[in-house]
């Protein structure tokens, strides 16, 4: 029974050597450096136990088995790896936090992304069919909260039919489909209605992994002409 | 006629258990009180530079700490702290932020010098001179001794304050502004106080002195 406690005990009471690091520099607890070495500079980071932050704690997620992190780590560098240093400098990302059954006030979430900590948090769990699209969408919160001005949604909004409204919030409504519509009508998923930042997010993320966009939506090519324009006005080269 | 008495051999064991004890005692009482008492402390003159003009020397406590200064890494970095060093700013300076076997932080001009050191406000001083930019791209290893400039959490912040890691930390690369590397005397900086319960530290110890090897 003993040897039982101190086993439990030993869990809690393990420090790893860099938790106290990536606390200081990211205020996430109990995370490890999973790889740093990186083309782009991009540092990934995994939760070596779980974790809770946020306003009232919030926020939760949990720690993977390391076999499901070496999957998932080698689809989100590959797509991550298609932005160059330069690039994230000038969104203010840097670090990506692994780990699994992400939410937010008992939300699942894909992907909690914090720009002014420079960081990303992924849920390496969430539903394979939108993985990799996924990680781009997050990645697009990311440049539009450090683009405020430039993705305006206003002049986003107008693009819709007249009688189209957006919800309040990504969370104030039931629209949560993430399957590519065949006949798009100005949105390319169920989600793309929920907010202007959420159908901006939809748009890039579906840029990024190459789906097949030729079609004769006008909104929706009104859309995309907008994402492409703001994004060279953040950094010329980029490339989609 | 005086007889000689020999002492039982019980009576030397206790006699050499008594004076063991006793080099034991004085022995421990001279390393409790000075905690100094194992710190080699260097003398830059006796060492020869490639380029002593890059070279600061850090007097604390336990002596000197020798740091070579990369003006090609960080120029504004190593510009600020030398116009600091050359007007002895940094003289009476409290080492404010000290994480055991991790770092020591120092130079918070306004309000960690030792005649009116300010606990409440310690690490939010300002030198006067205004803030620098971060020069963070070039590519620098975050090992052991390496000297860095602090900052807020915002980029494009550092002033006056730096701090020497006492262990590699690589995630610093590209966060923080490096500025040099303790070339000699790290030791003397492991013996900087420190509390277990927190980071900063209450009657800390102090910078004795920083000066440019050359003038």
């Amino acid at each position: 029974m003993s040897i039982i406690r101190i086993i439990i005990l030993s869990l809690f009471i393990f420090t790893p050597s860099q938790a106290d690091t990536i606390y200081n520099l990211i205020k996430i607890p109990n995370l490890e450096i999973y790889e740093i070495n990186t083309s782009n500079k991009l540092r990934y980071l995994y939760a070596k136990q779980p974790f809770t932050i946020g306003i009232d704690n919030n926020i939760n997620c949990f720690n993977s088995e390391k076999k499901i992190l070496d999957k998932k780590y080698k689809i989100i560098q590959k797509n991550l790896n298609k932005y160059n240093q330069k690039f994230l400098k000038k969104i203010n990302l840097k670090y990506i936090v692994l780990c699994e059954d992400l939410s937010i006030s008992k939300i699942n979430t894909a992907g909690i992304p914090d720009n002014i900590m420079k960081t990303l948090i992924l849920d390496i769990k969430f539903d394979e069919k939108y993985f990799e699209r996924v990680i781009h969408h997050e990645v697009f919160h990311i440049i539009n909260d450090s683009f405020k001005d430039i993705f305006n949604e206003k002049v986003w909004s107008n693009f819709n039919v007249k009688n189209f409204k957006y919800a309040e919030c990504s969370t104030c409504t039931d629209k949560l489909g993430l399957d590519t519509y065949s006949n798009t009508e100005g949105f390319f998923t169920e989600y793309s209605q929920s907010t202007a930042s959420e159908d901006m997010a939809e748009v890039f993320s579906h840029l990024m992994t190459g789906s097949d966009l030729s079609n004769d939506d006008p909104i929706l090519n009104k859309k995309i002409q907008f994402i492409k324009t703001n994004l060279l006005k953040i950094d010329e080269n980029f490339i989609l | 006629m005086i007889k000689k008495i020999k002492a039982s051999r019980s009576e030397k064991i206790i006699f050499v258990f008594i004076i063991l004890l006793a080099i034991f005692s004085f022995g421990s009482f001279i390393l409790i009180k000075d905690k100094c008492f194992f710190v080699k402390d260097y003398d830059p003159k006796k060492i020869k530079f490639d380029n002593p003009k890059n070279i600061a020397v850090l007097n604390v406590p336990c002596g000197n700490v020798i740091i070579e200064l990369y003006p090609k890494v960080s120029p504004n970095g190593v510009k600020r702290f030398i116009t600091l060093v050359k007007s002895k700013a940094y003289d009476d300076v409290a080492f404010h932020r000290v994480i055991k076997d991790t770092l020591v932080q120092a130079g918070d001009l306004e309000f960690g010098k030792k005649v009116n050191i300010n606990y409440g406000k310690i690490g939010t001083g300002k030198s006067g001179l205004g803030t620098i930019n971060s020069e963070v791209d070039a590519p620098f290893d975050f090992d052991k001794g390496s000297v860095a400039l602090a900052r807020t959490q915002k980029y494009n912040t550092e002033d006056s304050q730096f701090f020497i890691v006492l262990r590699d930390e690589p995630l610093y690369e590209t966060e923080y502004t490096p500025i040099g590397k303790v070339i000699y005397g790290l030791e003397a900086l492991e013996k900087i106080k420190y509390l277990d319960k927190s980071q900063y530290v209450l009657r800390p110890d102090f910078i004795n002195s920083i000066r440019m090897l050359v003038n």
